[in-house]
Protein backbone atom coordinates (compact mmCIF):
# COMPACT_ATOMS: atom_id res chain seq x y z
CA UNK A 1 0.00 0.00 0.00
CA UNK A 2 0.95 3.78 -0.66
CA UNK A 3 1.49 6.19 1.87
CA UNK A 4 -1.56 7.76 1.15
CA UNK A 5 -3.81 4.57 1.19
CA UNK A 6 -1.79 3.77 4.39
CA UNK A 7 -2.83 7.68 6.12
CA UNK A 8 -6.29 7.46 4.99
CA UNK A 9 -6.88 3.81 6.31
CA UNK A 10 -5.30 4.75 9.51
CA UNK A 11 -7.67 8.51 9.92
CA UNK A 12 -10.46 6.00 9.49
CA UNK A 13 -9.44 3.81 11.91
CA UNK A 14 -8.45 6.19 14.58
CA UNK A 15 -11.85 8.61 13.52
CA UNK A 16 -13.85 5.83 13.70
CA UNK A 17 -12.58 4.76 17.31
CA UNK A 18 -12.48 8.36 18.42
CA UNK A 19 -16.06 8.63 17.28
CA UNK A 20 -17.48 5.63 19.35
CA UNK A 21 -16.30 7.78 22.64
CA UNK A 22 -17.65 10.73 21.62
CA UNK A 23 -21.38 9.65 20.97
CA UNK A 24 -21.39 7.90 24.51
CA UNK A 25 -20.05 11.44 26.41
CA UNK A 26 -22.58 13.55 24.63
CA UNK A 27 -25.33 10.90 24.91
CA UNK A 28 -24.78 10.41 28.80
CA UNK A 29 -24.02 14.00 29.34
CA UNK A 30 -27.25 15.47 28.02
CA UNK A 31 -29.14 12.45 30.12
CA UNK A 32 -26.89 12.97 32.92
CA UNK A 33 -28.06 16.97 32.92
CA UNK A 34 -31.70 16.05 33.60
CA UNK A 35 -30.86 13.72 36.11
CA UNK A 36 -28.50 15.75 38.16
CA UNK A 37 -31.54 18.59 37.83
CA UNK A 38 -33.99 16.58 39.01
CA UNK A 39 -31.72 15.64 41.76
CA UNK A 40 -31.10 19.28 42.73
CA UNK A 41 -34.73 20.51 42.70
CA UNK A 42 -36.20 17.88 43.93
CA UNK A 43 -33.64 16.40 46.29
CA UNK A 44 -34.64 12.94 46.18
CA UNK A 45 -32.28 10.53 46.58
CA UNK A 46 -32.50 8.00 43.44
CA UNK A 47 -31.46 11.12 41.56
CA UNK A 48 -28.87 11.42 43.15
CA UNK A 49 -27.82 7.66 43.15
CA UNK A 50 -28.61 7.76 39.08
CA UNK A 51 -25.99 10.57 38.62
CA UNK A 52 -23.64 9.04 40.61
CA UNK A 53 -24.12 5.44 38.86
CA UNK A 54 -24.43 7.27 35.16
CA UNK A 55 -22.46 9.35 35.73
CA UNK A 56 -19.29 7.37 36.92
CA UNK A 57 -19.52 5.74 33.49
CA UNK A 58 -19.53 8.58 31.74
CA UNK A 59 -16.62 9.99 33.54
CA UNK A 60 -14.55 6.31 32.38
CA UNK A 61 -15.49 6.95 28.77
CA UNK A 62 -14.54 10.60 28.84
CA UNK A 63 -11.04 9.65 30.09
CA UNK A 64 -10.22 7.28 27.80
CA UNK A 65 -11.97 8.98 25.02
CA UNK A 66 -9.07 11.71 25.63
CA UNK A 67 -6.45 9.70 24.45
CA UNK A 68 -7.92 8.75 21.09
CA UNK A 69 -8.88 12.34 20.55
CA UNK A 70 -5.20 14.10 21.55
CA UNK A 71 -3.92 10.93 18.71
CA UNK A 72 -6.61 12.19 16.37
CA UNK A 73 -5.76 15.91 16.79
CA UNK A 74 -1.61 15.08 16.04
CA UNK A 75 -2.31 12.94 12.83
CA UNK A 76 -3.44 15.81 11.20
CA UNK A 77 0.08 17.24 11.71
CA UNK A 78 1.78 13.63 11.07
CA UNK A 79 0.31 12.08 8.64
CA UNK A 80 -1.84 15.69 6.59
CA UNK A 81 0.67 18.26 6.58
CA UNK A 82 -0.62 19.19 3.03
CA UNK A 83 -3.68 20.07 4.50
CA UNK A 84 -2.58 22.34 6.99
CA UNK A 85 0.31 24.17 5.03
CA UNK A 86 -2.75 24.72 2.30
CA UNK A 87 -5.61 24.96 3.58
CA UNK A 88 -4.61 25.48 7.99
CA UNK A 89 -5.68 30.20 7.91
CA UNK A 90 -9.38 29.11 7.04
CA UNK A 91 -9.98 24.59 8.42
CA UNK A 92 -7.49 25.84 11.38
CA UNK A 93 -9.60 28.61 13.12
CA UNK A 94 -12.84 25.91 14.17
CA UNK A 95 -10.19 23.89 15.08
CA UNK A 96 -8.16 25.68 17.15
CA UNK A 97 -11.57 27.06 18.89
CA UNK A 98 -12.78 23.88 18.82
CA UNK A 99 -9.54 22.86 21.42
CA UNK A 100 -9.73 26.41 23.25
CA UNK A 101 -13.53 27.08 24.00
CA UNK A 102 -14.32 23.56 23.94
CA UNK A 103 -12.23 20.67 24.84
CA UNK A 104 -9.90 22.98 26.90
CA UNK A 105 -12.72 24.29 29.25
CA UNK A 106 -14.70 21.05 28.99
CA UNK A 107 -12.17 18.48 30.53
CA UNK A 108 -11.22 21.70 32.91
CA UNK A 109 -15.15 21.66 34.20
CA UNK A 110 -15.51 18.49 34.26
CA UNK A 111 -12.55 18.11 36.18
CA UNK A 112 -14.17 20.57 38.75
CA UNK A 113 -17.37 18.31 38.41
CA UNK A 114 -15.88 15.26 39.09
CA UNK A 115 -13.49 16.38 42.48
CA UNK A 116 -16.21 19.16 43.25
CA UNK A 117 -18.80 16.17 44.47
CA UNK A 118 -20.31 16.59 47.92
CA UNK A 119 -17.67 19.33 48.68
CA UNK A 120 -19.73 22.54 46.65
CA UNK A 121 -22.81 24.01 46.84
CA UNK A 122 -25.03 21.61 45.02
CA UNK A 123 -26.48 24.22 42.63
CA UNK A 124 -22.71 25.44 41.78
CA UNK A 125 -22.01 21.98 41.11
CA UNK A 126 -25.09 21.52 38.71
CA UNK A 127 -24.12 24.76 36.71
CA UNK A 128 -20.53 23.02 36.39
CA UNK A 129 -22.39 19.73 34.47
CA UNK A 130 -24.44 22.40 32.31
CA UNK A 131 -21.22 23.92 31.57
CA UNK A 132 -19.39 20.08 30.70
CA UNK A 133 -22.66 19.58 28.54
CA UNK A 134 -22.31 23.27 26.91
CA UNK A 135 -18.67 22.97 26.25
CA UNK A 136 -19.41 19.56 24.48
CA UNK A 137 -22.15 20.33 22.51
CA UNK A 138 -19.45 23.45 21.70
CA UNK A 139 -16.82 20.88 20.58
CA UNK A 140 -19.21 19.27 18.16
CA UNK A 141 -20.31 22.57 16.88
CA UNK A 142 -16.72 23.67 16.08
CA UNK A 143 -15.66 20.08 14.99
CA UNK A 144 -18.60 19.77 12.19
CA UNK A 145 -17.93 23.06 11.18
CA UNK A 146 -14.28 22.12 10.54
CA UNK A 147 -16.00 19.10 8.43
CA UNK A 148 -18.25 21.31 6.69
CA UNK A 149 -15.44 23.31 5.60
CA UNK A 150 -13.60 20.21 4.38
CA UNK A 151 -17.35 19.11 1.81
CA UNK A 152 -17.93 22.17 0.79
CA UNK A 153 -15.53 24.99 1.20
CA UNK A 154 -16.69 28.38 1.73
CA UNK A 155 -15.33 31.59 3.53
CA UNK A 156 -11.98 31.52 1.88
CA UNK A 157 -10.00 33.27 -0.89
CA UNK A 158 -7.57 32.18 -2.22
CA UNK A 159 -3.64 33.97 -1.98
CA UNK A 160 -0.77 32.39 -3.73
CA UNK A 161 -1.04 28.93 -3.33
CA UNK A 162 -2.68 28.70 0.11
CA UNK A 163 -6.05 29.36 0.88
CA UNK A 164 -7.16 32.51 3.66
CA UNK A 165 -9.68 33.03 5.91
CA UNK A 166 -12.08 35.86 4.09
CA UNK A 167 -15.60 35.39 6.21
CA UNK A 168 -16.02 33.30 8.81
CA UNK A 169 -19.27 33.61 9.39
CA UNK A 170 -19.87 31.65 5.82
CA UNK A 171 -18.28 28.88 7.45
CA UNK A 172 -21.05 28.95 10.16
CA UNK A 173 -23.61 29.43 8.00
CA UNK A 174 -22.31 26.73 5.46
CA UNK A 175 -25.17 24.26 4.61
CA UNK A 176 -23.28 21.40 4.60
CA UNK A 177 -22.50 22.38 8.28
CA UNK A 178 -25.41 22.78 9.86
CA UNK A 179 -27.75 19.44 9.48
CA UNK A 180 -24.76 17.26 9.56
CA UNK A 181 -24.28 18.62 13.20
CA UNK A 182 -28.42 17.97 14.39
CA UNK A 183 -27.78 14.83 13.22
CA UNK A 184 -24.42 13.87 14.72
CA UNK A 185 -26.11 15.76 17.92
CA UNK A 186 -29.42 13.21 17.33
CA UNK A 187 -27.25 10.14 17.07
CA UNK A 188 -25.24 11.19 20.52
CA UNK A 189 -28.89 11.36 22.15
CA UNK A 190 -30.09 8.32 20.77
CA UNK A 191 -26.72 6.52 21.53
CA UNK A 192 -27.45 7.83 25.09
CA UNK A 193 -30.82 6.56 25.19
CA UNK A 194 -29.97 3.26 23.90
CA UNK A 195 -27.15 2.27 26.13
CA UNK A 196 -29.47 3.49 29.12
CA UNK A 197 -31.83 1.26 27.92
CA UNK A 198 -29.51 -1.77 27.33
CA UNK A 199 -28.08 -1.12 30.37
CA UNK A 200 -31.39 -1.03 32.26
CA UNK A 201 -32.44 -4.07 30.88
CA UNK A 202 -29.41 -6.38 31.37
CA UNK A 203 -30.13 -5.41 35.33
CA UNK A 204 -33.70 -6.98 34.94
CA UNK A 205 -32.26 -10.13 33.17
CA UNK A 206 -30.35 -10.14 36.36
CA UNK A 207 -33.36 -9.71 38.85
CA UNK A 208 -31.72 -6.61 40.03
CA UNK A 209 -33.23 -5.83 43.57
CA UNK A 210 -32.79 -2.19 42.51
CA UNK A 211 -36.22 -1.96 40.61
CA UNK A 212 -36.67 1.46 41.08
CA UNK A 213 -33.49 2.70 40.07
CA UNK A 214 -33.41 0.67 36.96
CA UNK A 215 -37.20 1.03 35.94
CA UNK A 216 -36.67 4.86 35.67
CA UNK A 217 -33.69 4.65 34.08
CA UNK A 218 -35.37 2.27 31.57
CA UNK A 219 -38.09 4.12 30.88
CA UNK A 220 -35.86 7.81 30.32
CA UNK A 221 -33.32 5.54 28.02
CA UNK A 222 -36.90 4.24 26.23
CA UNK A 223 -38.53 8.00 26.06
CA UNK A 224 -35.13 9.60 24.90
CA UNK A 225 -34.43 7.31 22.25
CA UNK A 226 -38.32 7.48 21.11
CA UNK A 227 -37.74 11.30 20.83
CA UNK A 228 -34.41 11.59 19.46
CA UNK A 229 -34.83 9.12 16.55
CA UNK A 230 -37.56 11.03 14.49
CA UNK A 231 -35.26 14.23 14.67
CA UNK A 232 -32.44 11.92 13.88
CA UNK A 233 -33.88 10.36 10.89
CA UNK A 234 -35.18 14.00 9.90
CA UNK A 235 -32.00 15.86 10.04
CA UNK A 236 -30.20 12.79 8.34
CA UNK A 237 -32.71 13.05 5.00
CA UNK A 238 -32.62 17.27 5.31
CA UNK A 239 -29.05 15.83 3.85
CA UNK A 240 -29.73 14.44 0.49
CA UNK A 241 -30.55 17.94 -1.38
CA UNK A 242 -27.84 19.69 0.03
CA UNK A 243 -25.51 16.58 -0.98
CA UNK A 244 -27.39 16.67 -4.56
CA UNK A 245 -26.33 20.22 -4.83
CA UNK A 246 -22.98 20.59 -3.80
CA UNK A 247 -21.59 17.04 -4.01
CA UNK A 248 -23.51 15.39 -6.50
CA UNK A 249 -21.09 12.42 -7.69
CA UNK A 250 -21.20 11.72 -3.57
CA UNK A 251 -23.14 8.52 -4.34
CA UNK A 252 -20.71 7.15 -7.01
CA UNK A 253 -17.18 7.76 -5.22
CA UNK A 254 -16.87 3.72 -4.73
CA UNK A 255 -18.99 1.64 -6.27
CA UNK A 256 -20.40 -0.06 -2.94
CA UNK A 257 -20.92 3.63 -0.94
CA UNK A 258 -24.40 2.88 -0.72
CA UNK A 259 -23.97 -0.42 1.08
CA UNK A 260 -23.44 1.73 4.39
CA UNK A 261 -25.76 4.32 3.63
CA UNK A 262 -28.40 1.61 3.54
CA UNK A 263 -27.71 0.08 6.75
CA UNK A 264 -27.39 3.02 8.69
CA UNK A 265 -30.50 4.18 7.76
CA UNK A 266 -32.15 0.54 8.24
CA UNK A 267 -30.61 1.00 11.90
CA UNK A 268 -32.56 4.73 12.69
CA UNK A 269 -35.72 2.83 11.20
CA UNK A 270 -35.59 0.01 13.40
CA UNK A 271 -34.35 1.92 16.22
CA UNK A 272 -37.75 4.52 16.00
CA UNK A 273 -40.28 1.42 15.81
CA UNK A 274 -38.69 -0.58 18.29
CA UNK A 275 -38.47 2.74 20.48
CA UNK A 276 -42.65 4.13 19.40
CA UNK A 277 -43.53 -0.19 19.68
CA UNK A 278 -41.96 -0.15 23.43
CA UNK A 279 -43.39 3.69 24.83
CA UNK A 280 -46.89 1.24 25.80
CA UNK A 281 -44.95 -1.57 26.97
CA UNK A 282 -43.86 0.42 29.81
CA UNK A 283 -46.95 0.82 31.03
CA UNK A 284 -47.23 -1.52 34.55
CA UNK A 285 -43.64 -2.46 33.50
CA UNK A 286 -45.17 -5.08 30.68
CA UNK A 287 -41.82 -4.80 29.33
CA UNK A 288 -39.96 -6.09 32.08
CA UNK A 289 -42.74 -8.88 32.79
CA UNK A 290 -42.43 -10.00 29.39
CA UNK A 291 -38.46 -10.44 29.19
CA UNK A 292 -37.78 -10.84 26.06
CA UNK A 293 -37.93 -7.55 25.04
CA UNK A 294 -34.72 -7.12 27.57
CA UNK A 295 -32.74 -9.34 25.47
CA UNK A 296 -33.62 -7.40 22.39
CA UNK A 297 -32.72 -4.34 24.37
CA UNK A 298 -28.99 -5.57 25.50
CA UNK A 299 -28.43 -6.93 21.55
CA UNK A 300 -29.24 -3.22 20.66
CA UNK A 301 -26.59 -1.67 22.70
CA UNK A 302 -24.09 -1.78 19.50
CA UNK A 303 -26.42 -0.45 16.48
CA UNK A 304 -26.26 3.06 16.89
CA UNK A 305 -22.65 3.00 17.35
CA UNK A 306 -22.67 0.95 14.09
CA UNK A 307 -24.94 3.37 12.35
CA UNK A 308 -22.89 6.30 12.91
CA UNK A 309 -19.67 4.69 11.73
CA UNK A 310 -21.83 3.62 8.68
CA UNK A 311 -23.02 7.24 8.39
CA UNK A 312 -19.56 8.67 8.52
CA UNK A 313 -17.85 6.43 5.84
CA UNK A 314 -20.67 7.26 3.67
CA UNK A 315 -19.95 11.17 4.13
CA UNK A 316 -16.07 10.76 4.32
CA UNK A 317 -15.70 8.21 1.27
CA UNK A 318 -18.08 9.92 -0.53
CA UNK A 319 -15.99 13.19 -0.42
CA UNK A 320 -12.89 10.75 -2.22
CA UNK A 321 -10.93 11.85 -4.54
CA UNK A 322 -10.59 15.09 -2.34
CA UNK A 323 -9.74 16.33 0.62
CA UNK A 324 -10.96 19.28 0.63
CA UNK A 325 -13.63 19.26 -2.01
CA UNK A 326 -12.77 20.67 -5.17
CA UNK A 327 -10.01 22.61 -3.95
CA UNK A 328 -7.12 19.70 -2.63
CA UNK A 329 -6.54 16.13 -3.80
CA UNK A 330 -6.52 13.93 -1.03
CA UNK A 331 -3.16 12.42 -2.09
CA UNK A 332 -1.50 15.56 -2.33
CA UNK A 333 -2.41 16.70 0.93
CA UNK A 334 -0.32 13.70 2.60
CA UNK A 335 2.83 14.53 4.51
CA UNK A 336 6.47 13.80 3.00
CA UNK A 337 7.00 10.64 5.33
CA UNK A 338 8.20 7.27 4.15
CA UNK A 339 5.22 4.92 3.67
CA UNK A 340 7.24 2.38 6.42
CA UNK A 341 6.84 5.04 9.06
CA UNK A 342 3.09 5.40 8.76
CA UNK A 343 2.67 2.13 8.41
CA UNK A 344 5.05 1.72 11.95
CA UNK A 345 1.96 4.77 13.49
CA UNK A 346 -0.92 2.67 12.02
CA UNK A 347 -0.09 -0.75 13.57
CA UNK A 348 0.79 0.97 16.99
CA UNK A 349 -2.26 3.14 17.56
CA UNK A 350 -4.87 0.42 15.62
CA UNK A 351 -3.57 -1.66 18.34
CA UNK A 352 -3.46 0.65 21.05
CA UNK A 353 -6.94 1.69 19.87
CA UNK A 354 -7.95 -1.87 20.17
CA UNK A 355 -7.20 -1.89 23.55
CA UNK A 356 -8.19 1.30 24.91
CA UNK A 357 -11.84 -0.03 23.22
CA UNK A 358 -11.80 -3.36 25.53
CA UNK A 359 -10.29 -1.21 28.62
CA UNK A 360 -13.21 0.82 27.99
CA UNK A 361 -15.76 -1.84 27.59
CA UNK A 362 -13.96 -4.13 30.46
CA UNK A 363 -14.43 -0.96 33.00
CA UNK A 364 -17.88 0.10 32.21
CA UNK A 365 -18.99 -3.18 32.05
CA UNK A 366 -17.88 -3.41 35.71
CA UNK A 367 -18.84 -0.17 36.24
CA UNK A 368 -22.49 -2.03 35.33
CA UNK A 369 -21.93 -4.98 36.70
CA UNK A 370 -21.57 -3.25 40.24
CA UNK A 371 -24.58 -1.60 40.06
CA UNK A 372 -25.57 1.46 41.84
CA UNK A 373 -23.58 3.01 45.00
CA UNK A 374 -21.52 -0.29 46.14
CA UNK A 375 -18.41 0.88 45.42
CA UNK A 376 -16.13 -0.38 47.84
CA UNK A 377 -13.04 -0.72 44.73
CA UNK A 378 -13.07 2.74 43.04
CA UNK A 379 -13.23 1.61 38.74
CA UNK A 380 -10.91 4.49 38.05
CA UNK A 381 -8.64 7.02 39.84
CA UNK A 382 -11.07 9.86 38.55
CA UNK A 383 -14.01 7.88 39.80
CA UNK A 384 -12.65 7.49 43.22
CA UNK A 385 -14.32 10.50 43.89
CA UNK A 386 -17.81 10.18 42.63
CA UNK B 1 0.45 39.96 16.30
CA UNK B 2 3.38 37.12 15.47
CA UNK B 3 4.46 37.90 19.32
CA UNK B 4 0.85 37.55 20.79
CA UNK B 5 0.84 34.15 19.17
CA UNK B 6 4.59 33.09 19.98
CA UNK B 7 3.63 33.93 24.03
CA UNK B 8 0.06 32.10 23.69
CA UNK B 9 1.84 29.08 22.27
CA UNK B 10 4.94 28.76 24.49
CA UNK B 11 2.82 29.64 27.71
CA UNK B 12 0.36 26.03 26.62
CA UNK B 13 3.78 24.38 26.06
CA UNK B 14 5.02 25.48 29.24
CA UNK B 15 1.80 24.40 31.14
CA UNK B 16 1.93 21.26 29.20
CA UNK B 17 5.55 20.45 30.30
CA UNK B 18 5.21 21.61 33.86
CA UNK B 19 2.07 19.80 34.32
CA UNK B 20 3.67 17.00 33.01
CA UNK B 21 6.01 16.02 35.51
CA UNK B 22 3.60 15.21 38.16
CA UNK B 23 1.90 12.13 36.45
CA UNK B 24 5.36 11.02 34.31
CA UNK B 25 7.43 11.56 37.04
CA UNK B 26 5.42 9.91 39.11
CA UNK B 27 5.20 6.85 36.27
CA UNK B 28 9.07 6.97 36.18
CA UNK B 29 9.60 6.72 40.05
CA UNK B 30 6.31 3.87 40.17
CA UNK B 31 9.33 0.86 40.74
CA UNK B 32 10.92 2.86 43.52
CA UNK B 33 7.33 3.33 45.68
CA UNK B 34 4.46 2.46 47.07
CA UNK B 35 2.17 2.39 43.83
CA UNK B 36 -1.12 3.39 45.17
CA UNK B 37 -0.43 6.35 47.61
CA UNK B 38 1.95 7.95 44.37
CA UNK B 39 -1.03 7.18 42.26
CA UNK B 40 -3.47 8.53 44.98
CA UNK B 41 -1.38 11.93 45.29
CA UNK B 42 -0.89 12.31 41.69
CA UNK B 43 -5.18 12.01 41.06
CA UNK B 44 -5.85 15.52 40.97
CA UNK B 45 -3.68 16.12 38.67
CA UNK B 46 -4.00 13.39 36.13
CA UNK B 47 -5.21 14.38 32.74
CA UNK B 48 -4.56 17.91 34.02
CA UNK B 49 -1.31 18.41 31.42
CA UNK B 50 -2.93 16.62 28.57
CA UNK B 51 -5.46 19.39 28.07
CA UNK B 52 -2.70 21.85 27.55
CA UNK B 53 -0.86 19.67 25.17
CA UNK B 54 -4.14 19.21 22.87
CA UNK B 55 -4.61 23.68 23.48
CA UNK B 56 -0.90 23.70 22.15
CA UNK B 57 -1.22 21.51 18.96
CA UNK B 58 -4.41 23.06 17.97
CA UNK B 59 -2.70 26.77 18.45
CA UNK B 60 0.10 25.90 16.45
CA UNK B 61 -2.26 24.19 13.58
CA UNK B 62 -4.08 27.40 13.07
CA UNK B 63 -1.95 30.32 13.84
CA UNK B 64 1.55 27.93 12.55
CA UNK B 65 -0.37 26.07 10.18
CA UNK B 66 2.97 26.22 8.10
CA UNK B 67 5.18 24.93 10.44
CA UNK B 68 2.47 22.72 12.42
CA UNK B 69 2.53 20.14 9.55
CA UNK B 70 6.21 19.91 8.28
CA UNK B 71 7.25 19.65 12.68
CA UNK B 72 5.10 16.87 13.22
CA UNK B 73 5.42 14.90 10.12
CA UNK B 74 9.12 15.87 10.16
CA UNK B 75 9.62 13.78 13.47
CA UNK B 76 7.02 11.42 12.37
CA UNK B 77 8.17 7.98 14.81
CA UNK B 78 9.38 9.93 17.93
CA UNK B 79 5.70 11.40 18.21
CA UNK B 80 4.44 7.73 17.30
CA UNK B 81 6.52 6.90 20.51
CA UNK B 82 5.28 9.76 22.48
CA UNK B 83 1.31 9.31 21.44
CA UNK B 84 1.72 5.64 22.35
CA UNK B 85 3.11 6.14 25.80
CA UNK B 86 0.61 8.55 26.42
CA UNK B 87 -1.73 5.54 25.76
CA UNK B 88 -0.42 3.25 27.20
CA UNK B 89 -0.08 5.50 30.45
CA UNK B 90 -3.14 6.63 30.61
CA UNK B 91 -5.23 3.20 29.83
CA UNK B 92 -2.69 1.83 32.61
CA UNK B 93 -3.15 4.62 35.55
CA UNK B 94 -7.18 4.08 34.73
CA UNK B 95 -7.07 0.39 34.78
CA UNK B 96 -4.86 0.65 38.36
CA UNK B 97 -4.10 -2.85 37.47
CA UNK B 98 -0.14 -3.17 36.15
CA UNK B 99 2.31 -0.59 37.51
CA UNK B 100 4.74 -1.48 35.38
CA UNK B 101 2.72 -0.46 32.25
CA UNK B 102 2.17 2.77 34.05
CA UNK B 103 5.76 2.95 33.77
CA UNK B 104 6.77 1.88 30.28
CA UNK B 105 4.15 4.58 29.45
CA UNK B 106 5.90 7.23 31.35
CA UNK B 107 8.60 6.20 30.07
CA UNK B 108 8.16 6.07 26.19
CA UNK B 109 6.55 9.41 26.67
CA UNK B 110 9.48 11.09 28.47
CA UNK B 111 11.87 9.64 26.00
CA UNK B 112 9.95 10.66 23.27
CA UNK B 113 9.95 14.17 24.34
CA UNK B 114 13.66 14.15 25.10
CA UNK B 115 14.14 12.84 21.06
CA UNK B 116 11.65 15.69 19.92
CA UNK B 117 14.34 18.07 21.92
CA UNK B 118 17.49 15.98 20.27
CA UNK B 119 15.67 16.47 16.91
CA UNK B 120 14.57 20.63 17.63
CA UNK B 121 18.36 21.39 18.85
CA UNK B 122 19.88 18.14 16.09
CA UNK B 123 21.81 16.94 19.03
CA UNK B 124 22.66 13.58 19.88
CA UNK B 125 20.41 11.22 20.77
CA UNK B 126 21.66 11.05 24.29
CA UNK B 127 20.25 14.53 24.84
CA UNK B 128 16.77 12.48 24.82
CA UNK B 129 17.52 11.23 28.23
CA UNK B 130 17.47 14.92 29.65
CA UNK B 131 13.57 15.28 29.69
CA UNK B 132 12.69 11.52 31.66
CA UNK B 133 15.61 13.03 33.68
CA UNK B 134 13.70 16.07 34.59
CA UNK B 135 10.19 14.84 35.11
CA UNK B 136 12.17 12.30 37.43
CA UNK B 137 13.57 15.01 39.54
CA UNK B 138 10.09 16.96 39.48
CA UNK B 139 8.01 13.61 40.49
CA UNK B 140 10.23 13.10 43.22
CA UNK B 141 9.92 16.90 44.47
CA UNK B 142 5.97 16.72 43.82
CA UNK B 143 6.14 13.24 45.78
CA UNK B 144 8.11 14.37 48.84
CA UNK B 145 6.37 17.78 49.14
CA UNK B 146 9.19 19.56 48.56
CA UNK B 147 7.44 22.63 47.87
CA UNK B 148 10.71 24.80 47.89
CA UNK B 149 12.12 23.12 45.49
CA UNK B 150 8.68 22.63 43.44
CA UNK B 151 9.02 25.81 41.19
CA UNK B 152 12.39 25.25 40.46
CA UNK B 153 11.82 22.30 38.89
CA UNK B 154 8.51 22.85 37.06
CA UNK B 155 10.47 25.11 35.37
CA UNK B 156 12.98 22.68 34.20
CA UNK B 157 10.43 20.74 32.70
CA UNK B 158 9.12 23.13 31.16
CA UNK B 159 11.52 25.33 29.40
CA UNK B 160 13.96 23.06 27.24
CA UNK B 161 11.93 22.41 24.50
CA UNK B 162 9.61 25.60 24.45
CA UNK B 163 13.50 27.12 24.17
CA UNK B 164 14.36 24.54 21.65
CA UNK B 165 11.28 26.06 19.97
CA UNK B 166 12.95 29.38 19.54
CA UNK B 167 15.85 28.53 17.15
CA UNK B 168 12.77 28.45 14.69
CA UNK B 169 12.36 31.00 12.22
CA UNK B 170 8.73 31.81 12.07
CA UNK B 171 8.98 34.41 9.38
CA UNK B 172 6.08 33.05 6.62
CA UNK B 173 4.80 29.86 8.56
CA UNK B 174 1.97 31.95 10.38
CA UNK B 175 -1.54 32.29 9.09
CA UNK B 176 -2.64 35.71 7.77
CA UNK B 177 -3.38 38.29 10.44
CA UNK B 178 -7.24 37.89 9.68
CA UNK B 179 -7.28 33.91 11.25
CA UNK B 180 -5.31 35.34 14.26
CA UNK B 181 -7.12 38.22 14.89
CA UNK B 182 -10.14 36.22 15.22
CA UNK B 183 -8.87 33.54 17.64
CA UNK B 184 -6.86 36.27 19.75
CA UNK B 185 -10.12 36.94 21.00
CA UNK B 186 -10.82 33.59 22.41
CA UNK B 187 -7.11 32.35 23.55
CA UNK B 188 -6.27 35.24 25.47
CA UNK B 189 -9.36 35.42 27.82
CA UNK B 190 -8.99 31.46 28.17
CA UNK B 191 -5.80 30.52 29.06
CA UNK B 192 -6.57 32.62 32.73
CA UNK B 193 -9.84 30.93 32.96
CA UNK B 194 -8.43 27.40 32.67
CA UNK B 195 -5.17 28.48 35.17
CA UNK B 196 -8.03 29.24 37.83
CA UNK B 197 -10.37 26.68 37.01
CA UNK B 198 -7.32 24.00 37.56
CA UNK B 199 -6.20 25.66 40.64
CA UNK B 200 -9.75 24.88 41.88
CA UNK B 201 -9.74 21.69 41.16
CA UNK B 202 -6.49 21.07 43.28
CA UNK B 203 -8.06 23.39 46.04
CA UNK B 204 -11.21 21.36 46.41
CA UNK B 205 -9.49 17.99 46.00
CA UNK B 206 -7.25 19.04 48.79
CA UNK B 207 -9.81 19.56 51.51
Amino acid sequence: MSAVDLARLQFALTTSFHFLFVLLTLGLVTLLVIMQTRFTVTGAPVHERMTRFWGRIYVINYALGIVTGIVMEFQFGLNWSGLATYAGDVFGAPLALETLIAFFLESTFLGLWIFGWGKLNRWVHLALLYLTALTAYASAFWIMAANGFLQHPVGYRVEGNVLRLDDFSALLSNPTFNSALMHVIFASITVGGVFLTGVSAYHFIKRTPEVDFFRRSLRMGVITTALATPSLIGAGFAQFPIIAKFQPDKSEAAPWIGAPLGFMILIGMTLTLVSWLTLPLLIKDAVVRLRFPLYLMVIGIPLPFLAAIFGWMFREIGRQPWLVYGLLRTEEAVSHVDASQILLSLIVFTSLFVLLACVDWALIARAVRRGPDVAPAPVSPLVVTL
Amino acid sequence: METLWLVVLGTLTVGYFALAGFDYGTGLLLPFRRKDEALQRMTPFFLGNEVWLVAAIGVLFAAFPRLEGELLSGAHSVFTLVLAGLVLFMAAVQLRLWWWLAFTGALMVSVGWGLFLAHLLEAPWPVAFVMPALFAVHGWVFQNRRWTLFPLTALLCALPIPLAFSSIDVTGLMAHSDTLGLLAWVAIPIIPLVVLLQWSIVAISSR
